[in-house]
């Protein structure tokens, strides 16, 4: 009765016909008898044929192959069973460790909570690493994006925040690797074994190599296992990277499945898809997700419908800078360009407030001098403009900091650095208590007080 | 294309730019031509009358005035600062006044003040910003400055020389050296400093009328001829200065110039590219 036959293929975007008293519902998965593949149902055609999209490789299927319906949506294991372990887009493990023993299966479809549902909070979450802590501060159960162009240091920042936050963090975390390379993820695995934290955090990794049915719903994937333990009553944490990777097979398949392209090439359903998976991101009454997402920003151009479509749906904003990574300044965020909705002073306190807010306006003003530097030269600022672009140079040199995922690029130790000394270490800088200090003192250390130590053994060796 | 307009904007004012930087560097060049003479014209005066003033504080004349006396101990030192009226002149003043502020920095540390008496808006602006304890600024002494306007603050530095506030005076100035270098130094003007030449012997002269009259009138001359000579040098220092930095920014602008069109183009390739990309795509799909 539930059986239909496959009549066209297309790639990764499959049509299939079935009686006309039993056609599919729309998110239903279709199995084909004879290879396993997973199909999910995406538009109804009429006359009882379904178009939709394979979860796996579509190569040796052929026109009328036998297709099982199971009449509900993908459903994969949750709760915390899949705690330590690594499963692909469908719940089936990858980690070479058996089958993952649960019953509590939920479908990757659902509707987003209620408006009624959704509570905000404005608790900070510290993240150690200055320049977020200072001028884009997280939230508990709040959604930040990590924009950047390719080679910026997305995943290296992402990979820090969740060992400075997932590591000092009780609670669970769930990391879903949508459409980036194996070997992060692969890294990923190791390296939170190492870190001994391995048994709080779900894995869920659809690759690049994968079809792009499998990079669209990995993210879903992902997400409801967050769901469940947000459900459950638990803080979570969800890492998504990368959440353009979902956009991209969201185009992969939107022509194929009869849609015509909008601006850029992208599907013309672009805001609604994106609007799908982040309303579904979100903290409820039972429990919350704070999530970390990872947004390629293509040709650097944050006005790409892509990214642009992201910003809306997030608290805090990090964005990750070429100009910057050209500076040698790692991590490289733009202080100008990542906002935060809790930079307040109600909610990061006054002092914080300002010490941001006057760190971007001696910034603004650095970067408006630039121009006159390139063709006149230093010599003719007045003195309060040239303190002032040493004083932003300082402190521009000062947004980097030495990473614990990194230290074996750099060959330096990982620095934490509470927020308070953050706050504490820029006012230093702005007051101009530490004018006297060369600005390589201030490059790749920690707070204000390892800056001083930096430049006092730097005066040694010359000496 | 959004882009691209703000590049080209940025290109046209960029142009402005440039377009000053030239024009002032094509008057400066014709100005420092005539500084430099003036320069030349002065300054074998000013070095004869220096070397006569070195030959008297050596000698053993029968009259001394008090300009002629090593103070025993120094505990304050006037300096007359000679800087320029207007900027872009690359870092003329900005090396000047660096020499002069780890001079007085140096003093300080032997517990000894400074006095300032300044030439030119810059040193003005600077030590009003800075902080210093000036007792006299000239403004506005143009390219062709007059030895009465600049006299007057140097007066007062003389009067409390005199008076014993300050126990000696210093002349901070550029020396020309050539178009392309100009060197900050900190000369002493008084009391009178032994001849710099040592293979002379020491001579006294014979003084013919009174001795007193005639050192009190050299020493008189001596002081204005070395102010004048060090404002004179100062604005040929300015000049060739300026045309340098000017030759320099007109250089940068350029470059900049340059790379913005190149950023400009390929804006503008790109944005042409992904138009016909999109319609190709729009009409293949339909």
């Amino acid at each position: 009765m539930n059986t239909g036959k496959v009549v066209q293929i297309i790639g990764a975007v499959i049509d299939v016909e079935f009686a006309r008293d039993a056609v599919p519902k729309v998110y239903d998965a279709l199995t084909v008898s004879e290879t396993q593949l997973t199909l999910e149902v995406q538009q109804q055609l009429g006359d009882g044929i379904v178009r939709t999209i394979a979860l796996g490789s579509s190569e040796g299927l052929a026109r009328g192959m036998e297709v099982v319906n199971t009449t509900q949506p993908i459903s994969i294991p949750v709760g915390e069973a899949t705690l330590g372990r690594i499963m692909d887009v469908l719940g089936n493990p990858i980690d070479e460790k058996g089958e993952i023993p649960t019953e509590l299966k939920q479908p990757i479809h659902r509707a987003a909570p209620t408006f009624e549902d959704q509570v905000g909070g404005n608790e900070l979450l510290e993240t150690g690493i200055k320049v977020i802590d200072l001028m884009c501060p997280f939230a508990r159960g709040g959604k930040v994006g990590l924009f950047g162009g390719a080679g910026v240091g997305k995943t290296v920042t992402m990979l820090e925040l969740i060992r400075n936050i997932a590591i000092e963090h009780s609670g669970l975390s769930v990391f879903a690797g949508v459409g980036e390379r194996t070997r992060e993820g692969n890294d990923f695995y190791y390296e939170m074994i190492d870190a001994g934290v391995i048994d709080k955090i779900s894995l869920v990794f659809g690759q690049m190599n994968e079809p792009p049915g499998n990079r669209l719903r990995v993210a879903l994937s992902g997400l409801t296992l967050a769901e469940q333990f947000r459900d459950e009553g638990r803080d979570v944490l969800l890492f998504v990277d990368n959440i353009y990777r979902y956009t991209l097979a969201g185009v992969e398949v939107s022509a194929l499945l009869g849609r015509m392209p909008s601006a850029v090439g992208y599907q013309p359903n672009l805001a609604e898809d994106m609007g799908i998976l982040q309303e579904r991101i979100t903290t409820t009454k039972s429990g919350s997700i704070t999530s970390v997402q990872a947004i390629y920003v293509p040709a650097d151009d944050l006005t790409d419908p892509s990214p642009a479509t992201t910003f809306a749906h997030l608290d805090s904003t990090v964005t990750l800078s070429r100009a910057i990574t050209d500076l040698g300044i790692y991590p490289a965020v733009d202080p100008l360009d990542s906002t935060s909705r809790q930079l307040d002073p109600n909610i990061v306190g006054q002092e914080h407030y300002s010490v941001a807010r006057q760190a971007q306006q001696v910034l603004q003003r650095y970067q408006e001098l630039k121009d006159i530097i390139a063709i006149l030269g230093m010599d003719e600022l007045s003195e309060e403009d040239k303190a002032l672009v040493f004083r932003a140079r300082k402190m521009q040199q000062f947004f980097s900091q030495p990473m614990f995922v990194a230290s074996q690029f750099t060959g330096r130790d990982g620095e934490y650095v509470s927020r308070a000394d953050t706050v504490r270490s820029f006012k230093a800088i702005l007051d101009g208590d530490v004018d006297d200090l060369p600005e390589q003192a201030f490059s790749m250390v920690g707070n204000i007080d390892s800056a001083r130590e930096k430049a006092k053994s730097m005066e040694e060796t010359t000496t | 294309m959004a882009a691209g307009r703000e590049i080209k904007k940025k290109i046209g004012s960029i142009e402005n730019i440039r377009k000053v930087t030239s024009a002032m560097q094509m008057v400066a060049a014709s100005k420092m031509r005539r500084t430099q003479e003036r320069m030349r014209q002065t300054r074998p005066y000013a070095q004869k009358i220096r070397a006569i003033i070195g030959h008297l504080a050596q000698g053993h004349p029968e009259y001394s005035n008090q300009f002629m006396n090593e103070p025993d101990s120094v505990d304050n030192i006037g300096y007359v600062v000679v800087s320029t009226d207007k900027g872009q002149c690359g870092g003329l003043n900005a090396n000047l006044f660096r020499v002069l502020l780890k001079e007085m920095q140096e003093q300080r540390e032997q517990s000894v003040d400074s006095q300032l008496a300044l030439i030119g808006n810059k040193a003005a602006t600077f030590f009003s910003s800075v902080g210093g304890n000036v007792v006299a600024a000239v403004h506005n002494i143009g390219e062709l400055p007059e030895l009465k306007e600049l006299i007057g603050s140097i007066k007062i530095v003389l009067d409390q020389f005199v008076q014993g506030a300050v126990q000696r005076v210093n002349v901070v100035t550029n020396t020309f050296v050539n178009s392309m270098t100009q060197r900050p130094v900190i000369r002493q003007l008084l009391p009178l400093t032994k001849t710099d030449d040592l293979t002379s012997e020491y001579w006294d002269y014979i003084y013919e009328p009174e001795a007193n009259v005639l050192i009190d009138g050299l020493i008189q001359r001596y002081i204005e001829s070395q102010i004048y000579q060090a404002v004179i040098e100062n604005v040929a220092c300015e000049q060739s200065a300026r045309m340098i930095a000017m030759k320099n920014a007109t250089d940068n602008a350029d470059n900049m110039i340059d790379e913005l069109n190149l950023l400009y183009n390929n804006v503008r390739q790109a944005s042409i590219t992904q138009e016909i990309a999109e319609i190709v795509g729009g009409a293949a799909a339909t």
